[in-house]
């Protein structure tokens, strides 16, 4: 350990005459790793925002009952409490007409003057039930047997899409996962065995006069290591600078979609792609090594 | 130090380059391996060097079986050597103090104690002014003293120089034998080839080792 102490500064100036030596191939190198690891970042970033997406949604998940409309206030008061105790409910409250009335305003905004062409209000109260929604059909066979109760909306239809798409994005998340890892390896193998080939006497020498390998193939795992990690940061830039454009579309206008914190998520992705760069950059010159170490 | 008994080497298409080998190298001995060119001179210092094995026979080097299999020792061995390659095998690029160092890089030297060697083996072959004189822009005889340098600063126990002189006229030649053999000493044992048997001097308790097409005889100068 302590020679590879001594030598931090023969390290550094091998890793600056390994790129130096091919300086054009290597920056393209950094670019092409930049790019993939870029893409890598956005799917992660997708598979990490609609799976956040879709846990606060299913956090929130309630389901509407509409009762009968004779129903009085001691007979609605029974409802909620019966309610209250079915397996995987976790709230139940009565939301007034006028309550719903207001909600529908909120959610119409600019298009809510069409709600002043009725004379009465509209809406009719109902309960609105807070449940767990792996549940959901337990609670809605329940409520079926209830008495008064007329009409039951729930969002399935709603949540399945958004478990499709986050499933979907999970997919190709594995799939762009195993695409970028397997990409990155060849190429920051190539490159290592182009540095190798290209200091192939170097390597000789330092053999002949009894370097252990470790030492010899210290540079060129480190020279890997940079190219990667560079990779990662620039793709880490470039995906904030491009995150925070997607976050501004559509926290604005969509404001009730319940995004990840985006300080959270570029801290997150930049500790995910950063380490994931530097092991790809060491697996890669690993196997850039052990593909010459019989040619040399 | 170096211990040879019945060896024999052949090249992996047949051809038979050394013969019967029986030789003892002593700790701080001066050897001169003597013989034309195409003799099997380098064939046995590629051999004491772990570079090739012998097909039959054994070496041993520092006690160690020169067998194929055994490379991390023979690295380890390699450490010990400082071996003179025929075509130096400087790094092109680097300075000639870069091309010294860089034999001690490996050895758990501290970078001052690295230094220091380095200097001190760029005065022993009257080269300190080019430390910093990248190695291709040297003539080939300062060339030759860099790679002479690089050997003796990693203050190894045996000095293999294969044909120094080589290339070089009279003069340069013996200055160049003069200097390998004055590394000599109670704990450094040197051994040379050469076809230039002219330029021997033949220092008392020398060994001189004359190879001709693979076989040896073994001398002890008196």
């Amino acid at each position: 350990m302590k020679k590879y102490f001594y030598n931090l500064g023969y390290f550094l100036k091998e890793v600056k005459n390994i790129i130096s030596l091919n300086l054009l191939s290597n920056m393209v190198t950094l670019l092409s790793i930049a790019l993939i690891l870029f893409i890598l970042t956005m799917v992660i970033s997708g598979w990490w925002i609609s799976g956040d997406v879709l846990g606060a949604i299913q956090e929130e998940a309630e389901i509407s009952v509409y009762f009968d409309e004779k129903f009085s206030d001691e007979d609605i008061a029974f409802l909620i409490k019966d309610i209250k105790i079915i397996t995987g409910v976790k709230d139940a409250r009565l939301v007034e007409e006028i309550e719903a009335h207001e909600r529908m305003e909120k959610i119409l905004g600019k298009e809510a003057q069409v709600l002043e062409y009725f004379d009465d209000n509209p809406f009719s109260s109902f309960i609105e039930v807070n449940i767990q929604l792996d549940k959901v059909n337990i609670i809605i066979e329940s409520l079926n047997d209830m008495r008064g109760i007329e009409y039951i909306r729930d969002n399935r239809e709603v949540l399945n899409r958004l478990q499709n798409i986050s499933e979907i994005f999970s997919f190709l998340g594995i799939l762009v996962v195993a695409a970028a890892g397997m990409t990155t390896l060849v190429i920051i193998s190539h490159i290592i065995r182009l540095g190798i080939h290209a200091n192939r006497e170097q390597i000789n020498t330092l053999r002949l006069l009894g370097a252990p390998e470790g030492f010899i193939a210290f540079p060129f795992l480190l020279a890997g290591l940079f190219l990667t990690i560079g990779g990662s940061i620039i793709a880490v830039s470039l995906s904030g600078f491009i995150l925070k454009h997607i976050y501004g579309q559509i926290s604005g206008p969509l404001p009730f979609i319940p995004l990840p914190s985006f300080g959270e998520l570029i801290s997150n992705l930049r500790v995910l792609i950063i380490v994931a760069g530097g092991l790809l950059g060491l697996v890669g010159g690993l196997f850039g090594l052990l593909s010459t170490r019989k040619a040399l | 130090m170096i211990v040879a008994k019945d060896v024999n080497f052949s090249y992996p298409d047949g051809t038979s380059a050394l013969h019967d080998i029986n030789l003892e190298i002593g700790n701080n001995d001066m050897a001169y391996i003597i013989g034309p060119s195409g003799s099997g001179k380098t064939t046995l210092l590629k051999l004491f060097m772990g570079i090739e094995f012998p097909t039959t026979g054994t070496l041993k080097v520092f006690n160690q079986p020169m067998v194929k299999g055994q490379n991390k020792k023979i690295k380890e061995l390699r450490r010990y050597i400082g071996p003179v390659f025929q075509d130096f095998k400087l790094i092109n690029g680097r300075s000639a103090m870069d091309n010294i160092i860089l034999g001690m890089r490996f050895l758990n030297i501290s970078p001052q104690v690295m230094k220091n060697n380095a200097k001190e083996a760029l005065e022993r072959v009257g080269l300190p002014h080019k430390k910093s004189t990248p190695v291709e822009n040297l003539s080939f005889g300062e060339r030759q003293r860099i790679a002479i340098a690089r050997a003796v600063a990693r203050k190894p126990i045996l000095i293999l120089a294969d044909e120094p002189t080589g290339n070089l006229d009279k003069e340069n030649a013996q200055n160049i034998l003069r200097l390998l053999t004055s590394f000599k000493s109670k704990d450094t044992t040197v051994i040379i080839t050469t076809h230039a048997t002219h330029l021997i001097n033949g220092e008392k308790d020398s060994i001189l080792i004359s190879i001709d097409k693979g076989r040896i005889t073994v001398e002890r100068l008196g």
